[in-house]
């Protein structure tokens, strides 16, 4: 299957739910309501066609003025890459566990609630473990974030 | 005499432990000398490299990937040149993906000398160290005749590769490609056969390909188990397609397997070299880019076929000459994250082969 | 081995014979600067040179340095590597078990001041000696195996000078 047909494929079959972006630069990449997440994530887990059984990545952006998820997933057997995305403003962020899917999704999603706050729900560990125990000076990787001993480079 | 009433501890192995691979901590409940359940503890190493790049230039930022995954640090700079390029439409002169093809392979070789020495080491031989790392300095000499650095090289750059190759890099590589092959054939005598070996290896930490794909494990660990994925195959990046090697699978999944399968992989990486090295045209090693380098609106999910794994890194850009976030993946993340579902009821000697033959690497885990 | 069937034939014109007077100082230093057994603590990129300098071409073992992997047997400590804020009390804790006379050698950019983590990075301790007092710093990223053993041969002439009132309980 050529990028065009799955991307064909995908918005035939998941029109509703998933909408094609254009700013991706090398894989097909859809945007998702964050709360059709975990039901397009397992149909897409299960669908004999595409199979997309490996979660590669997860990231969380800050862009200034919200935040946006960014899920990559991979088809081992067929050979195909895609990427879903979607964006939340920042007030009470907070999304659902996909791990029911990939197991794979638990520490990445501890990962995004330890460094940028944002709430996962049905999460079965969600505790500190980049950061020092005794941390208490909120969520470094957020864009706003800064803190008495955090030196920046300065600008030439 | 009655059953003997026993209770489960806690025992403590890291961060500061021989046999983990940096600082590594697990907490281990055991019953007696078994152990029941892993809990890894990590963040010991978490140097906020991602929150760096976020205020450096993209050539800047190559450096730093560096030290994201030191042992094959070639793998790193391609995986984020390759992600900038694809972002920019930048493509890349022939000579230079040659060279990085080479730089790549030689890398990897180096890497699977480093797993066979200490894993040897781990499991109490120590002579197949001396060995693994006096090999290894034949590829870090031709490292070091060509960009300078023994570790961490800063050599494939956005848009090609820094410097080119020196006049007698090519009979000093087919040289020490000789002298590796046959040592190879040494190691081979060495462990494979050896009944300790066997006895500490064969059988252990069996690992499902189903339960591994579910984790995200990828690399050799999951060629052992029985899935048949390579990326450099199957997802083609650089010129990879234009060479004829096999991907070694192996389908036992113990220990064994890994370490055999690692093994095979030098063995096909010798192939490529030998091939890039007879094709390697002449012709510019570095298309025009400018120092100020602002690729436009986007983001791009780019990856390669690290020896530990799939590698790879999610950059978006906001078209400015600094990236807007910049997320590495590495493979030792979902291995360390699969450990306690595999390698628990076993003894904790067998739990050191175990985690000896994942070949898991701290700085990838906590970036 | 051959040579020790020469030695008496060497001393005997020798007046006084097989005897050598020297300073108590002297022996005690010389035995202690030839002998380091060094703790293996490495957690990034310099640890992979600290290997390397254990292996077989640039031999640490000529110098009469062994790995420990245990602080109570080792009377040196290379750290090897950068040290976050997490890892930092444990550094302290490994510095704390191990019995004098104790040496640390700073080794690489990030044990000196932070190294390329030195700017927005919010986990990195800029520098071990905030942790624990440092005897030879040894620059570069990572430092050659010739660096690494030349800034042993400074921590060897570094003990040679010392006195032995230095250890007297103050």
């Amino acid at each position: 299957m050529t990028k065009e047909e799955l991307t064909n494929y995908i918005s035939s079959t998941y029109g509703s739910q998933l909408k094609p972006l254009d700013t991706g630069r090398h894989d097909p990449l859809f945007e998702i309501e964050p709360k059709d997440l975990v039901s397009v994530c397992r149909a897409l887990c299960d669908d004999e066609k595409v199979k997309f059984n490996f979660l590669c990545n997860i990231s969380a952006v800050d862009t200034k003025e919200k935040f946006e998820v960014v899920y990559n997933l991979a088809s081992l057997p067929n050979k195909l890459r895609l990427d879903l995305k979607f964006s939340m403003p920042y007030e009470n962020a907070e999304i659902d566990s996909v791990q029911e899917v990939w197991s794979g999704a638990n520490w990445h999603e501890r990962e995004i609630w330890e460094l940028y706050g944002i709430n996962i729900r049905n999460h079965d560990n969600l505790t500190r473990f980049l950061l020092p125990d005794d941390w208490d000076q909120g969520f470094p990787m957020r864009k706003d974030w800064d803190a008495p001993d955090f030196i920046r480079m300065p600008e030439k | 005499m009655g059953k003997l009433k026993t209770e489960e501890f806690v025992v403590n192995m890291g961060p500061v432990h021989p046999a983990t691979h940096g600082v590594c901590r697990l907490m281990l409940t055991m019953d007696g000398e078994k152990v029941v359940k892993i809990e890894p503890v990590i963040g010991y190493l978490h140097r906020a490299i991602e929150k760096i790049c976020e205020n450096r230039t993209y050539p800047q930022c190559i450096p730093l990937m560096d030290r994201f995954e030191y042992v094959t640090s070639m793998s790193t700079n391609q995986v984020f040149a390759q992600a900038a390029e694809r972002l920019a439409g930048i493509e890349v002169p022939e000579r230079a993906e040659y060279l990085r093809v080479i730089m790549l392979e030689l890398n990897r070789i180096a890497s699977h000398l480093i797993f066979y020495g200490v894993t040897a080491m781990d499991l109490g031989a120590l002579t197949p160290f001396l060995y693994g790392l006096r090999e290894r300095e034949y590829i870090v000499d031709l490292f070091e005749m060509t960009c300078g650095q023994r570790l961490t090289y800063n050599y494939i750059r956005v848009g090609g590769v820094s410097r080119d190759i020196p006049p007698q890099f090519v009979p000093k590589c087919r040289e020490a490609l000789k002298i590796i092959g046959d040592k190879l054939r040494d190691y081979e005598g060495l462990l494979n056969e050896n009944p300790i070996w066997l006895r500490r290896t064969r059988g252990i930490g069996h690992l499902p390909a189903d339960l591994a794909i579910s984790y995200g494990v990828s690399g050799p660990v999951l060629r052992a188990s029985g899935v048949d994925y390579d990326i450099r195959r199957d997802d083609p990046y650089s010129i990879y397609d234009r060479f004829d090697w096999e991907v070694p699978v192996r389908h036992n999944g113990d220990c064994y397997d890994r370490y055999l399968l690692r093994l095979d992989e030098i063995k096909q990486s010798i192939k490529i070299i030998e091939q890039a090295l007879d094709g390697l045209p002449e012709g510019d090693i570095k298309a025009k880019v400018s120092p100020n380098f602002k690729p436009p609106a986007g983001e791009v999910y780019s990856r390669v076929e690290n020896s530990r794994g799939e590698m790879g890194v999610y950059i978006q850009s906001d078209g400015t000459n600094k990236p807007l976030r910049v997320k590495c993946r590495g493979g030792s993340y979902n291995q360390l994250q699969a450990l306690p579902h595999f390698g628990t009821d076993v003894l904790v000697a067998d739990l050191v082969a175990i985690f000896a033959t994942l070949d898991i690497i701290l700085p990838e885990v906590d970036r | 081995m051959g040579l020790i069937k020469k030695v008496p034939a060497f001393l005997e014109p020798v007046p006084g014979g097989g005897i050598v007077t020297t300073s108590l100082e002297k022996i005690l230093h010389h035995a202690q600067a030839c002998s380091l057994w060094y703790m293996l603590f490495g957690t990034a990129c310099c640890a992979i040179e600290l290997m390397c300098t254990g292996a077989s071409r640039y031999d640490f073992d000529r110098l009469g340095m062994i790995f420990r992997a245990t602080p109570r047997q080792s009377d040196l400590i290379i750290t090897a590597g950068t040290i976050t804020k997490k890892m930092a009390p444990r550094l302290r804790k490994i510095y704390d078990q191990m019995a004098e006379p104790r040496y640390v050698i700073a080794m690489g950019g990030c044990t000196i001041s932070g190294g390329p983590f030195y700017y927005d990075s919010y986990a990195v301790e800029k520098g071990v000696d905030h942790i624990i007092p440092v005897d030879v710093h040894i620059p570069g990223c990572p430092p050659r195996p010739e660096s690494l053993l030349e800034g042993c041969l400074h921590l060897q002439k570094k003990i040679r000078a010392q006195k032995l009132s230095d250890w007297q309980e103050k």
